[in-house]
């Protein structure tokens, strides 16, 4: 009888540690997404819409998942320095230049490209600050 | 008596109600000027309103458009340029959702100036039209001097624009919807980056049409 009381309780605790690690994460996942969605409506919303819909064959939306996955280490340097070059979403190319927006800072980037990839249908998790700083040092 | 109170106010409110329904009208926007004249001895007194001043613009396909071309349509002005980074695609997004809506309806039509003639030549505003998803001549975007361009905006629109160094994308412009109708009048005025007020413009396009219609009877 004492050996499963021990065992529940160590169980409890294990339990205890794993969901309050797990929450401090979706902690800071909650608040990365909400500034992001913020920041998105400043400097994102007004080309991209605020449902990131995109704009017909001009602009891409920002729904294609894949894209999002494929690409994530050069999400970060695509906001810096713009693009230039065409790229296809959901099937369809896009030819027009978009603009840089070089004096957001890694954090604001982090918490961007967090709402970006899991909103709009995404489903991407937590886009590090750690991450951005890496992928921001390999730009092309 | 009981009665005759209930028709009373039965009939008054059919009236109200019949009222109400055929005497919906857009107001007339702008200035107006009004001319006293004699007529067979009786002092009359007409209204001048503002109309939209005489233009010739050419749009993506190399057509002129002018007062004439636009003769039996109530339009939509806007302002905008291609390489806009700024209010211009959520101005755009909403303008196609009217153009949607009234798509085959030549009694409807859009006009959007350019305001950097510089960069939209011909091409570039094909090029713009065809991404837009826009096809046929119910949607011109146009090009003229920028003297005119801008001229018109201020004069006619009541609209600015102008060249700002400062902003990006370098001119900066308005972002109002103008609703003119079939007599180059200013008949609504709406805010094109803001979703409630072009759901507004839709109200108001149908609300001036059905004005030619029952006008037609």
């Amino acid at each position: 009888m004492r050996k499963y009381v021990l065992l529940s309780i160590g169980l409890t605790v294990l339990v205890a540690i794993f969901f309050s690690a797990c929450s401090e994460e979706s902690i800071k996942y909650q608040r990365y997404y909400s500034d992001g969605l913020n920041l998105y409506k400043t400097h994102c919303g007004n080309c991209h819409m605020e449902d990131g819909s995109g704009l017909g064959k001009l602009i891409p939306p920002l729904t294609d998942t894949i894209y999002l996955k494929e690409n994530r280490d050069k999400l970060a340097c695509i906001i810096v320095y713009g693009l230039s070059d065409s790229i296809v979403i959901n099937g369809i190319g896009y030819k027009e230049k978009m603009p840089a927006e070089k004096h957001l800072a890694a954090v604001d980037l982090a918490k961007l490209l967090t709402y970006v990839t899991n909103a709009f249908g995404n489903n991407q998790g937590l886009y590090d600050i750690s991450e951005v700083e890496k992928n921001l040092r390999n730009c092309k | 008596m009981k009665i005759l109170k209930s028709l009373l106010v039965a009939s008054a409110s059919f009236l109200l109600f019949a009222c109400n329904q055929h005497h919906e009208k857009l107001p007339i926007l702008g200035e107006r000027q009004t001319m006293e004249r004699m007529v067979n001895g009786k002092l009359e007194v007409d209204t001048f309103y503002q109309t939209i001043p005489a233009f010739s613009f050419m749009n993506q396909d190399s057509a002129i458009i002018n007062n004439d071309s636009l003769k039996n349509s109530i339009y939509i002005a806007d302002f905008f340029f291609t390489s806009c980074p700024s209010i211009c695609p959520i101005m755009s997004k909403n303008m196609l959702s009217v153009y949607q809506k009234y798509k085959g309806n030549n009694e409807v039509r859009f006009l959007s100036h350019s305001i950097d003639p510089k960069h939209d030549s011909i091409p570039v505003l094909k090029k713009y039209a065809n991404k837009l998803g826009v096809t046929g001549t119910q949607w011109s975007f146009l090009l003229g001097s920028r003297d005119s361009i801008y001229n018109i905006a201020r004069n006619g629109y009541m609209n600015y624009a102008q060249e700002n160094e400062k902003i990006p994308g370098g001119v900066e412009h308005s972002g109002y919807f103008i609703l003119v109708d079939k007599d180059k009048r200013i008949r609504g005025a709406y805010d094109g980056t803001n979703k409630e007020q072009v759901e507004n413009l839709k109200t108001d396009i149908d609300i001036l049409l059905n004005e030619y219609k029952s006008a037609k009877k």
